[in-house]
C-alpha cells in the first residue's frame, strides 16, 4: 500500500533516533570498557599482554563491522543460539568500538613522556599508582577531542545495524520508504537527522581541541 | 660497608657498551661529583644506583641491598634514594603542593594535613615557601628545579642523586639551585652529582670521579684531582670545560 509522506512519518523518524542514540550509548559504554582494557594491555610492562592487545586491535580493525554484526546475528543462530538484534548489535559494536577507543587511548597514554613515569617510579610509586596519579590524568585531557571525534563516527555507523533488523533511524527510513515510495525525501530527512546529532558534537570536539592547544 | 657499592658494572645498549666495568664505593655523608664528557657514562651510572637502568654485568648495592637483584623491592628502595633530573620532570597537572605530597600520601599513607606541613617545610628549605599553590608552568626553570629537589626531600631520602640538574637552566638561574645543594651538603646529606659545574664540584664535593669511555678514569679528593690531574684525558677535559 503506497500512501503519501506525512508529518507523522517524520515524527516516526525522529522517534527512531532514540534507538540510534541508545545503540550509540551501549556501543560507547561497551567500547569504553573493552577500550580501557585494551589500552592498558598495549602499554603493559609485560610483552605477551602487549601482543594480545595488538592482536585484538589488528583483528578488529582489519575486519568490517558488518562482518561482526553478521557473525553475532546470523552466525550464532546457525549454531543454535538465537540472538536478538539488540544483543547482536551491542556485542558487535562494543568489540568494534573497543578496538578503536583502545587505540586512541593507547596513543594518548603513550604521548605522556617516559620521564613522567620515571619521576613517579623514582619516588617509589607502583606502576598502577604512576598510571592513576600521573599518566592517566594527563592523558585524559589529550583523549577528549579524538574520543568525541570517534563518537561521531559511532553515531553514523550505528546505521549498519539496520541490516540485522535493528530498528533505528536508518531502518525506520527504509520502512518509511517502503510505504511511501519517496526514497529521496525520506533519506534526505534521515541524513538531516544524523547531521543534527553529529554537527554539535564535532563543534564541541573542535572547541575542546582549540582550548587544549591554548593551554599548552 | 659503603652506602653505595658498584662492582664491575657493565651496561650495554645493544652493541654499545656504555659502562665497561665500573667500581665505586660511596660512604655515608660523602659528596661525590661525577664529571666527564657527554657519552662517558656518567648519567647511566647514576641511574643504575636507583635501578632506573638495568645492568648486564657486575652488581650495584645500596645500603647492603643488591639493586640489580630481581628479588629486591625497588619501590621500597627508591623511597630512600632521591633523584633529581636535568629536565625537572615535575607533574605538570599538579600544583607544587600536590607534586610534593603525592608520594608521601600514596606511598607512605600520610594524611593530607600532615603532608601539607611537610610540603611547607621542604619548600622553605629550597626558598620557595610562597609558591606552594603555584603550578609548574608558572615557575621559572630554577624554581621548578628547586621544587623537584623539595619533592625528593619530602621522602626523607638518605641518598640524593643529581643528574646534571643545572644543565637545562639559563645561566643566571644556576646559582639559586647550586645554593640549595650547598645547604643540603651542610646538612650532611649523602649526594652523588653528575655535573658540568667544575667550580661547584671543587667547592662542595669531597671526591671527584672522572669518567671516560665507560670507565672511571681517575678519581680523588676534589681540589687535588681538579688542580693537578694525573691523566692526560682529565687534563684535556678540564682545559676544554674551563675555557
Amino acid at each position: 500500500m503506497i500512501r503519501e509522506l506525512a508529518l507523522i512519518d517524520v515524527l516516526y523518524l525522529i522517534a527512531a533516533m532514540r534507538w540510534t542514540l541508545a545503540l550509540t550509548a551501549i556501543a560507547f559504554l561497551g567500547g569504553a570498557f573493552f577500550g580501557l582494557f585494551i589500552a592498558l594491555l598495549r602499554i603493559a610492562p609485560f610483552a605477551p599482554a602487549r601482543w594480545l592487545g595488538a592482536a585484538y586491535v589488528n583483528a578488529v580493525q582489519g575486519t568490517p563491522l558488518l562482518a561482526w554484526l553478521f557473525v553475532f546475528f546470523f552466525g550464532l543462530s546457525i549454531v543454535g543460539v538465537t540472538v536478538s538484534p539488540w544483543i547482536a548489535a551491542a556485542a558487535a559494536y562494543s568489540i568494534y568500538a573497543g578496538a578503536f577507543l583502545g587505540e586512541i587511548w593507547r596513543g594518548c597514554l603513550q604521548a605522556i613522556p617516559q620521564t613522567q613515569w620515571e619521576a613517579g617510579a623514582s619516588l617509589g610509586l607502583s606502576f598502577s599508582a604512576q598510571l592513576r596519579y600521573i599518566i592517566v590524568p594527563q592523558a585524559f585531557r589529550l583523549a577528549i577531542p579524538p574520543t568525541v571525534g570517534f563518537l561521531v563516527q559511532l553515531i553514523k555507523n550505528t546505521s549498519l545495524a539496520a541490516v540485522v533488523g535493528f530498528i533505528e533511524l536508518t531502518r525506520e527510513g527504509q520502512l518509511t520508504t517502503a510505504t511511501t515510495f519517496r526514497p529521496f525525501t525520506v533519506y534526505l530527512i534521515v541524513a538531516a537527522l544524523y547531521f543534527a546529532l553529529c554537527f554539535p558534537l564535532t563543534q564541541v570536539s573542535r572547541r575542546l581541541e582549540r582550548r587544549l592547544h591554548v593551554a599548552r | 660497608m659503603s652506602l653505595v657499592e658498584l662492582k664491575d658494572v657493565v651496561k650495554r645498549y645493544g652493541n654499545n657498551t656504555v659502562l665497561n666495568g665500573v667500581s665505586l664505593g660511596v660512604e655515608k655523608g660523602e659528596i661525590i661529583a661525577i664529571i666527564g664528557r657527554s657519552g662517558s657514562g656518567k648519567s647511566t651510572m647514576l641511574r643504575c644506583i636507583n635501578g632506573l637502568e638495568p645492568i648486564q654485568g657486575g652488581s650495584v648495592a645500596f645500603d647492603g641491598r643488591i639493586v640489580n637483584d630481581p628479588a629486591t623491592d625497588l619501590r621500597e628502595l627508591r623511597q630512600h634514594v632521591g633523584i633529581v633530573f636535568q629536565s625537572f620532570n615535575l607533574f605538570p597537572h599538579l600544583s607544587v603542593e600536590k607534586n610534593i605530597t603525592l608520594a608521601p600520601k600514596v606511598v607512605k599513607g600520610m594524611q593530607q594535613s600532615e603532608a601539607r606541613l611537610l610540603a611547607e617545610a621542604v619548600l622553605r628549605k629550597v626558598g620557595l615557601g610562597e609558591k606552594i599553590d603555584a603550578f609548574p608552568d608558572q615557575l621559572s626553570g630554577g624554581q621548578q628545579q628547586r621544587v623537584a629537589i623539595a619533592r625528593s626531600l619530602a621522602m626523607q631520602p638518605v641518598l640524593m642523586l643529581f643528574d646534571e640538574i643545572t644543565s637545562a637552566l639559563d645561566p643566571e638561574l644556576v646559582g639559586e639551585v647550586l645554593k640549595v645543594l650547598e645547604e643540603m651538603a651542610r646538612d650532611g646529606m649523602t649526594m652523588i652529582l653528575v655535573t658540568h659545574e667544575i667550580g661547584f664540584a671543587r667547592k662542595v664535593a669531597n671526591r671527584v670521579v672522572f669518567m671516560h669511555q665507560g670507565k672511571i678514569w681517575e678519581q680523588g679528593p676534589a681540589a687535588a684531582t681538579l688542580g693537578n690531574p694525573n691523566t692526560l684525558e682529565l687534563e684535556t677535559f678540564l682545559s676544554a670545560v674551563l675555557h
